[in-house]
């Protein structure tokens, strides 16, 4: 369960304040597929990096599993993120020196549970990945880096996998593609929070929350 | 997927910025590594240079009241004659030139002189050396220029001293000291005018050094004890000037070194400072995706310091090789009386794995700091 209360978040810039969240309420159970959908600069990514323990709002409280992960200390939400939390960005953000599997074994280098190599050429295998574990991210397509990126934040069985644009670079049947994943992730009892500005994505969606100018104006 | 491998990763990926890390620390090492091993065998040079030059001693007797010694110029107290000839014929104690002088301030011809009597100059057995004094005829006798100028006496003229004819061997060109007030004659001649046969109140002993081959102990020291042994009743003054300008020399260039490798060891700490922290910028988004997959503050700070460590330990080892390859081969040029001296230094390899990481990882430490205090969300947030 992911519930955020009465969250603000002012970013304080040499031009001035930003308000980017404004007394934000939202609330996820476990198992959800939830989309957070705005336009540009409507606080997306910064609610859902708040919510992935990895922006302090400035105001209210964001909790998941029953506890305020701002109220723990910086190494225990970071073991948190490690066991419970994985990301997808819309720029994928894969390590330029690793190759494909080595990108997808990167969690495994924290956190209590071990998983191996054998778990991420399995989860490459249902990702159709398997000949290109072996490759640099530059040598793969926009697509299969996402897809990298997926499986990257699948290795550990995470409870909640929070995804920042997702299909934002993606063409059309590669977006698809990357939701059918994600909701594929969901359908084993995940929660996903889906920040985007497509459709595509709605058909899986329980919430769909509408955010303007740090607020959120509709949930559906 | 460990740290350690993922530091290996980032050095095959930016190889750059990885070797010209290193080549600022093996350029430290290396300075090092060759200064250090080429030390050990200028400090051998210096003392074996200080032996082979020898010292400048007066040698005076044991009673001397120094105060008074260097208010008149010689002791009033005397030491046997012999004490030159036991010196001369001792087997540890090699040395140029050595000379016995009784000197005694006197009354003559109204005036004060100083009449000071000077054996013939010993040089070592088999060694045939020029005489650094001049060498006395008996009945002969030299006149400082003060006083011959003032009384008019002239080379070969006959004069009396204290009841005793001699002849004018050479009146003396002006010095500027009291050897202008000076009468010198044959020792045995001024012994005999002062009714101190067998009495002489110094010796000088020019280029005097111990053969002992002791490097433990300074030779000046070392020959100070040697020549207690063999003249019980003498002490011993240094004559510096030489043995001083040698060891202002070593002084200097321990001094040049002494600035020249923390000056080299700064820049090489800023260089390698600088490219730890464009590597910090470079990894940005790297840190900002390694924190949000859970690495802690800990591990991230250790991917930069392992490295900078992993650098260290590289570079202090091609340090070492490169610092030894260039004393081995240049040293023997420069300190050529102990060039088997220079041997590699297997205890600076140890220093050298100890303090390169640690300057490394101390370089390292600011971009490091930056690198695990920016704030995550501000490379990841794409808004």
């Amino acid at each position: 369960m992911i519930r955020l209360e009465n969250v603000s978040m002012i970013y304080r810039t040499k031009y001035g304040s930003v308000k980017a969240l404004d007394k934000v309420n939202l609330h996820v159970k476990e198992g959800e597929f939830a989309v957070v959908r705005g336009p540009s600069g409507s606080g997306k990514t910064t609610m859902l990096l708040s919510i992935g323990g990895m922006l302090q709002p400035t105001e209210g409280k964001v909790i998941t599993n029953k506890s305020d992960i701002y109220a723990i200390s910086k190494r225990q939400r970071a073991m948190f993120r490690a066991e419970n939390i994985g990301f997808v960005f819309q720029l994928f953000h894969l390590v330029s020196y690793l190759n494909t599997i080595e990108n997808v074994l990167l969690p495994a280098g924290v956190g209590k549970d071990k998983y191996g190599r054998t778990d991420a050429e399995e989860l490459l295998k249902r990702l159709k990945l398997s000949e290109r574990k072996f490759h640099r991210p530059y040598e793969l397509s926009a697509g299969e880096r996402q897809r990298t990126a997926i499986a990257r934040a699948m290795l550990k069985h995470p409870r909640i996998i929070l995804a920042d644009e997702p299909t934002g670079n993606l063409d059309p049947e590669t977006s698809d593609e990357i939701i059918s994943h994600l909701a594929e992730f969901h359908r084993s009892g995940g929660t996903v929070i889906v920040v985007t500005h497509g459709t595509a994505v709605d058909q899986y969606a329980d919430h769909i929350f509408h955010l303007e100018e740090g607020r959120i104006k509709k949930s559906v | 997927m460990t740290a350690f491998h993922l530091i290996g990763k980032e050095i095959i990926q930016r190889k750059l910025n990885f070797l010209l890390s290193l080549l600022a620390i093996v350029t430290a090492t290396a300075l090092f590594v060759s200064f250090f091993t080429t030390g050990q065998s200028s400090k051998r040079e210096t003392i074996r240079l200080m032996r082979d030059i020898g010292f400048n001693l007066r040698i005076i007797p044991k009673k001397t009241n120094m105060e008074e010694f260097w208010k008149t110029g010689f002791s009033k107290h005397t030491m046997p004659e012999s004490y030159v000839y036991d010196l001369a014929s001792h087997r540890g104690i090699s040395y140029a030139h050595l000379t016995a002088i009784l000197q005694k301030k006197a009354i003559w011809r109204d005036r004060e002189v100083i009449l000071t009597g000077m054996a013939p100059e010993i040089s070592p057995p088999g060694k045939k050396k020029s005489p650094m004094i001049f060498s006395i005829e008996q009945g002969t006798a030299y006149i400082g220029y003060e006083l011959a100028h003032a009384i008019g006496l002239k080379n070969g003229e006959v004069i009396d001293i204290f009841g005793k004819p001699f002849t004018i061997a050479r009146t003396l060109v002006e010095s500027g000291s009291e050897d202008d007030i000076r009468i010198y004659a044959h020792l045995h001649d001024v012994q005999g005018l002062l009714n101190m046969e067998n009495k002489i109140n110094e010796i000088k002993a020019l280029e005097c050094l111990c053969l002992m081959d002791d490097y433990s102990t300074d030779s000046l020291t070392l020959l100070r004890k040697q020549l207690a042994r063999i003249l019980p009743d003498a002490k011993v003054i240094w004559i510096r000037s030489i043995a001083q300008a040698r060891a202002k020399q070593r002084f200097m260039a321990e001094k040049y070194f002494g600035f020249i490798i923390p000056f080299v060891v700064a820049v090489c700490m800023a260089w390698i400072g600088i490219l730890a922290f464009m590597n910090v910028r470079e990894r940005q988004q790297e840190i900002g995706i390694l924190m949000a997959l859970g690495y802690g503050s800990g591990k991230i700070a250790f991917l930069f310091l392992g490295k900078a460590v992993a650098i260290g330990v590289i570079g202090a080892a091609v340090g070492f090789g490169l610092g030894t390859g260039l004393a081995l081969t240049f040293g023997p040029a420069i300190f050529k009386v102990t060039a088997h001296m220079i041997t590699p230094q297997i205890g600076l390899l140890f220093w050298s794995l100890v303090t390169s990481p640690a300057v490394c990882a101390l370089s390292a430490f600011i971009p490091t700091i930056v690198a695990i205090t920016q704030d995550p969300a501000l490379t990841l947030r794409k808004e």
